[in-house]
């Protein structure tokens, strides 16, 4: 789809907020503030604000473990606010500061997040059966890493979401990189996407450093799911920056990853790229730019604060929590 | 009253909480012909989206199930086989059961996960679990285990109705077991034990099939031992209360459950007895449960499981 001048800087300040929000969650974690840990994603905004952003409130969206979610949740809409809060351990953090580091806003369609790699298929595979019998034609978004690529559960919910012509958009982050396992030695075809054909539905692979190439690949596959004909698969080539945590050694299972490899890859950098082709179109200006970081920089002062203020939990919180009423 | 079979009660209870709550429907391997009966004909009155047969994918199932109780579906999931819910460990016992409390409880899964349990067929290790203690282990599970048509179609009812995860065993052993049911609808509530037989020298804590088992040799006894029988019905939330009153009167106990000794419910129920009722005691606890050993097939089976011997000798140990 042609996309308009609005939605193109909306997809460009979604980025920039994203990148903020990930290091303001780092320092928070330098300084003692974030409680347990954060796996940065740095490198792949562009999958993450493109998959999402033009999805419809009602759809169902799972953004992964990298970035703890940033990117997909801040295009689904969800406040940063609670997203850091709960990484502060806060009250009022997402989930009442006991999950630590995970989101859950059903009325953003995100139901939820999970701290066991590959536990997406299964679960994403009942959202995916939820939204076909609701029959409102909402979509699955269900994003998953190239390490989780490698768990069994992806071949029970790939193949019955194909048998069931469920409505859910596969999307892989293919970032080379399964904590310090490179995907050469965990997978022995090139591409992810070449899964989709075992199970009768279309895999493409997509530059993901190109924020326009991930929503024009993943709206087409949401096309093909609301009209129901049933799940695709998007793999994306990004790079993940930062090492697989904050504060582990960022090698390739014992040996240092290469920086030059790094470095080549940031040359173009999603947000940087995207800045640049908005401003050779005359989309944007530098002015334009510079007001949606300055934007971005009082959010994030906001966000800093509103978590170094707020409570810690109630301990009575706790009992409460284990049963639904 | 009317009467009828466990197995048909459980079906009674499914068809009844699916022709009322269309958000109710029922996801397993090959449950439109139903292994053990439970779900049979089912999918000729609800049809195939309402009875889903899936392929042998059991993290499939227990996912599909996870994933649509938290989009406002009721799903009951049957995992055939007790001992296949291992397979889906995740889905069952880090998802299901964490994910209310984990997210602050702005999701619910109100899931019924219901499988058959236990020895009798004498069909070895990978058919034969009682894994009760490792649902009951895991905070967040709720678990009923019936012994009678009565509480199973009962239990089943409220369990479908309840807001959370609900694991249900029914054993495989009692699938023909008679008895009645009342013609109108009712639910059997959770965390209220049943006292299946008053006495008054020793109390039996008996669950699922020990139940029927516990009954039979406290008839056998009674010219020599006034045996109260009590069945917990659901493991958790436990209703301890009862037990220890019945302990209270009685000052003698045993727990006879099918799963493996060590760690198991019996470990839980006896040391639950013994923090709350030890002043009431005039004997130690004894338990009669599984060897903790695989359950062996053949004729090796009664060789593991509990037996009525053991029932009996547990009862004369306390009661001398």
């Amino acid at each position: 789809m042609e996309l308009k001048k609005e939605q193109l800087i909306n997809l460009y300040t979604l980025m920039v907020r994203t990148r903020k929000l990930d290091e303001l969650t780092i320092k928070g974690l330098q300084e003692g503030k974030v409680l347990a840990f954060y796996h940065s994603g740095q490198g792949s905004e562009a999958l993450a604000v493109g998959a999402i952003a033009f999805l419809r409130p009602d759809d169902y969206a799972w953004g992964h473990h990298r970035g703890h979610g940033i990117g997909y949740l801040l295009a689904k809409g969800a406040d940063g606010k609670e997203f850091l809060a709960e990484h502060y351990g806060k009250a009022t953090g997402s989930c009442l500061g006991v999950s630590g580091f995970h989101y859950a806003d059903p009325e953003l369609g995100v139901l939820g997040a999970a701290g066991t790699i590959g536990s997406v298929f299964p679960i994403s595979l009942g959202w995916g059966l939820a939204a076909k019998k609701n029959k409102r034609q909402q979509v699955m978004v269900s994003v998953f890493g190239d390490g989780g690529s490698n768990r069994g559960t992806l071949h029970e919910a790939f193949n019955l979401s194909s048998v069931w012509k469920l409505p859910i958009v596969w999307i892989c982050d293919n970032n080379g990189m399964a904590q310090f396992m490179p995907i050469k030695d965990a997978y022995a075809r090139e591409d992810i996407a070449d899964l989709a054909a075992g199970y009768d539905m279309p895999g493409v692979v997509v530059d993901g450093m190109d924020v326009l190439a991930v929503q024009e690949a993943v709206q087409a596959a949401v096309a093909r799911a609301r009209a129901g004909d049933g799940p695709s698969l998007v793999e994306a080539k990004t790079i993940r920056y930062r090492s697989h945590s904050e504060g582990s050694p960022d090698v390739v299972h014992n040996q240092p990853r290469s920086e030059e490899k790094i470095e080549a890859w940031k040359k173009r950098d999603p947000i940087e790229s995207f800045k640049a082709k908005l401003l050779e179109q005359g989309m944007l200006t530098e002015a334009d730019v510079d007001k949606i970081n300055q934007e971005a920089d009082a959010e994030m002062a906001e966000i800093e604060k509103f978590c170094t203020d707020s409570p810690p939990p109630d301990v009575s919180v706790l009992e409460k929590l284990l049963y639904a009423e | 009253m009317k009467q009828t079979i466990y197995l048909m009660a459980i079906r009674e209870a499914l068809d009844e909480e699916m022709e009322r709550d269309e958000k109710v429907f029922i996801i397993g391997e090959n449950v439109q012909q139903g292994t053990f009966g439970t779900t049979s004909t089912l999918v000729q009155k609800f049809g195939p989206e309402r009875v889903m047969d899936t392929p042998l994918a059991e993290t499939a199932v227990a996912g599909a199930a996870v994933g649509a109780a938290m989009a406002g579906f009721r799903p009951v999931a049957d995992m055939m086989f007790a001992d296949f819910m291992y397979i889906a460990g995740d889905e069952i016992m880090i998802k299901a059961a964490k994910w209310h409390f984990l997210h602050g409880g702005k999701v619910s899964v109100p899931l019924v996960l219901m499988a058959a349990m236990g020895g009798g067929m004498k069909i070895g290790a990978e058919h034969s679990m009682c894994p009760e203690s490792i649902i009951m282990h895991t905070a967040g599970l709720k678990l009923a285990i019936p012994s009678t048509p009565y509480d199973a179609k009962g239990l089943l009812k409220t369990a479908i109705r309840d807001n959370n995860p609900v694991v249900f065993f029914y054993h495989k052993g009692l699938l023909g077991v008679p008895g009645e049911i009342p013609e109108e609808e009712y639910l059997v509530p959770f965390g209220q034990a049943d006292v299946k037989r008053e006495g008054s020298d020793v109390t039996v804590v008996a669950t699922s099939r020990m139940v029927h088992l516990s009954l039979a040799v406290a008839e056998e006894l009674k010219d020599k031992v006034s045996v109260e029988v009590i069945d917990p019905r659901t493991l958790e939330p436990l209703d301890i209360d009862t037990i220890i009153a019945s302990v209270k009167k009685t000052g003698r106990v045993v727990v006879a459950d099918e799963d493996n000794r060590r760690c198991g419910v019996t470990s839980e129920i006896g040391m639950q007895i013994m923090e709350k009722g030890f002043d009431y005691l005039d004997a130690p606890v004894q338990r009669v449960a599984a060897a903790d050993l695989p359950i062996a097939s053949g004729f090796m089976e009664e060789h593991i499981l509990p037996q009525p011997k053991d029932i009996v000798a547990a009862i004369e140990a306390v009661a001398t």
